[in-house]
């Protein structure tokens, strides 16, 4: 563990001044459909990642706050914890864990208290009020040496609560860990929850579930931009499906390409500028790039066959494809530029939706095994494959977190469709929508930019 | 045969310079055009035209005519199209967008009624049932109301009279997760959409 005895006092909030829905609370978990296994493997990457024990009692002072401070106040106690836990780094253990240990008040004092149940590393959070606002100060102390390692203050207004929790878990990944977290990674979706198929966004966790169009038709196939500020998406409100692009903050929406019978399934290149897509020619669909503005359009793939779903490579080079040009819908990688087209799946009777590890060595992707629709995951490398899912429900369209170790997906096993999010050895499954029918989900790469 | 067409390409240009430009055109045409439909025949093909592409809404006109066929109100033409014979939906198999000798006799039946009746214009929606991915489903919608758009036009329905759009697995008719819905959704809806102003 890197050790920095630095207090560093900034990221105050204030500009953030957006409108969290602050009523809105993340969907109850659906009871576990299936057991956490008791080691976290990580799938085809090698060795089993142990849990760094963390002591997180509750945050002080969040007793002298009334009203809207202290349920903002609570929010942010919550959300770190629960960002914490969901991140699946950390073994937990919280202020019932720690009731029974004899302990002063006095942080150096308690060290070997807190110690004495096997905790590494120990969260303090202190919450008070200031007028309208909030202010949280997190730390983090290594209990070895009593030393505070990470310490952050946030101030702002109490609907930026949340955003603040998942700032400050972030941090503790980044510094505890090494590694990104997604505490402010979103995922877009479908959901007919209006009455009409329209582009939703929600936070990783199933919270703030907000419609970004008001087509009144039907709207699909939510693709984020690498930057995480507009989306591109496919619509029939003009008549035939387009591709659309949504920027977030401004809310425009304006073509990318909509002309011809069919467009479709647009895939982001990594620099932003391009998408890759699947449009019709005279009643067959075929993998086309194009420029945002519809323009540079460039045919890759020339089947008889169905060709679609394309999904660019993280690094840029290749694009992972579905075709159905050797009988059953199979998938295909092929260069950027269409060239070196050959067959990445041979299991099961239908491979379809291919959704890339943020690392590039992964893809996730709709398999039919034994009849019913499972998410399987395959190396691009080994071609090793693990099928993820098990049981009826049709489990399709997986997509992986910024961080690559986790999948959400959608699943009918409660009736109707639903987003669910799962660890990505098929393990902690939690259903993330409840309103509605709701699709084709797309997590962000980048932080939300709002 | 071109230069006749050019006539028929001609003509409402020529219309245009004698009476003026009207604000809008009605997508019905006026009473006495309908005589003249009687008389000429109908050119082998509608010649392209762009206001068949935005579809205008059908105008609220007071229906005046006995024909149901004559009628502003598409429903009504499609239910005596359906009266006279028209098959509205032809199915599928899994994952398939070929042709069965049934679906094939029906279109035949339905090639038979858009040739006797030139002025409509069709529209072949393809859908899929819900299993499989939405992207993929769309494409195979797409490839369903193309085979159909494709053999009725082999049967001499003018290509130009036929319009597709898939909606994959978005339309549903049915909507339980059994083999008797998803035999249902996986089909080919055929619906007379419009007329065209020729004739």
């Amino acid at each position: 563990m890197r050790s920095r005895s630095v207090l560093t006092v900034l990221s105050c909030l204030l500009p953030l001044a957006l409108v969290l829905a602050a009523q809105q609370q993340p969907p109850a978990p659906a009871p576990d459909q299936q057991q956490p296994p008791n080691v976290t493997i990580e799938l085809n990457r090698g060795g089993v990642q142990r849990k760094m024990k963390l002591a997180f009692p509750a945050f002080r002072g969040s007793g002298q706050l009334a009203g809207e401070a202290a349920r903002a106040g609570r929010e942010v106690e919550e959300t770190v914890r629960r960002d914490l836990d969901l991140s699946g780094y950390f073994e937990i253990q919280g202020p019932d864990a720690l009731s029974g240990l004899a302990l002063t008040g006095d942080v150096q004092k308690d060290l070997a208290a807190y110690r004495s149940t096997g905790n590494e590393v120990l969260l303090l959070g202190d919450l008070h009020g200031e007028g309208d606002r909030i202010v949280f100060e997190g730390r983090v102390l290594d209990l070895g040496s009593g030393q505070a390692v990470l310490a952050k203050r946030y101030r702002g207004p109490f609907a930026v609560s949340r955003r603040m929790a998942h700032t400050f878990a972030d941090e503790v990944i980044r510094f505890l860990i090494g590694k990104p977290g997604i505490a402010l990674s979103q995922i877009a979706f479908a959901s007919d929850r209006t009455g009409n198929k329209e582009i939703f966004v929600m936070d990783y966790d199933g919270a703030d579930q907000r419609r970004i169009t008001g087509h009144r038709s039907t709207s699909m196939s939510p693709a984020w931009n690498p930057s995480g500020d507009a989306l591109a998406y496919t619509s029939f409100f003009n008549g035939q499906p387009g591709i659309y692009l949504a920027e977030l903050a401004s809310g425009r929406k304006r073509p990318i390409i909509a002309s011809g019978s069919l467009n479709t399934s647009p895939s982001f290149s990594p620099d932003g500028r391009r998408i890759a897509f699947a449009r019709s020619l005279e009643g067959n669909v075929e993998i086309f790039t194009a420029d945002l503005d519809g323009g540079n359009l460039r045919r890759l793939t020339n089947s008889n066959a169905i060709d679609t779903n394309p999904a660019w490579s993280p690094k840029g080079g290749e694009i992972a494809f579905t075709s159905s040009r050797a009988g059953n819908p199979m998938l295909y990688l092929m260069d950027a530029e269409g060239a070196n087209q050959r067959r990445l799946t041979f299991d099961g009777t239908y491979n379809d939706g291919a959704s890339w590890s943020p690392e590039g060595d992964l893809i996730a992707y709709t398999s039919r095994r034994d009849g019913a629709f499972q998410i399987a995951v395959t190396n691009v490398v080994t071609l090793a494959t693990q099928v993820l899912t098990s049981g009826p429900g049709e489990n399709e369209s997986p997509t992986f977190s910024p961080d690559g170790r986790k999948i959400a997906f959608t699943s009918r096993r409660s009736g109707r469709k639903q987003i669910y999010v799962m660890d990505l050895d098929g393990g902690n499954l939690r259903q993330l929508t409840t309103e509605g029918n709701n699709d084709l989900a797309d997590w962000s790469r980048a932080p939300a930019q709002r | 045969m071109t230069r006749k067409w050019m006539i028929w390409m001609a003509m409402p240009v020529l219309l245009t310079l004698l009476y003026g430009c009207p604000k809008k055109k009605p997508a019905t045409p006026p009473a006495d055009l309908k005589v003249e439909t009687t008389t000429v025949p109908a050119p082998p093909a509608a010649p392209s035209q762009p206001e068949e592409v935005q579809q205008p809404a059908a105008p609220h006109v007071e229906d005046k005519t006995e024909d149901p066929l004559q009628s502003a109100d598409m429903s009504v033409v499609n239910d005596e199209l359906r009266r006279r014979g028209f098959s509205g939906d032809v199915y599928f198999d899994y994952d398939e967008s070929t042709l069965t000798d049934d679906t094939r006799d029906k279109l035949s039946r339905n090639a038979d009624l858009l040739k006797s009746q030139p002025q409509f214009q069709l529209t072949v929606e393809g859908h899929a049932d819900e299993r499989g991915t939405n992207e993929y489903n769309l494409a195979l919608g797409e490839r369903r109301a193309n085979a159909v758009k494709d053999y009725l036009a082999s049967l001499g329905v003018a290509a130009t009279r036929l319009r597709t759009i898939s909606y994959g697995e978005e339309r549903p008719v049915c909507t339980e997760s059994a083999e008797s819905c998803w035999s249902q959704n996986r089909r080919a809806h055929m619906i007379v959409s419009g007329r065209s102003n020729v004739g």
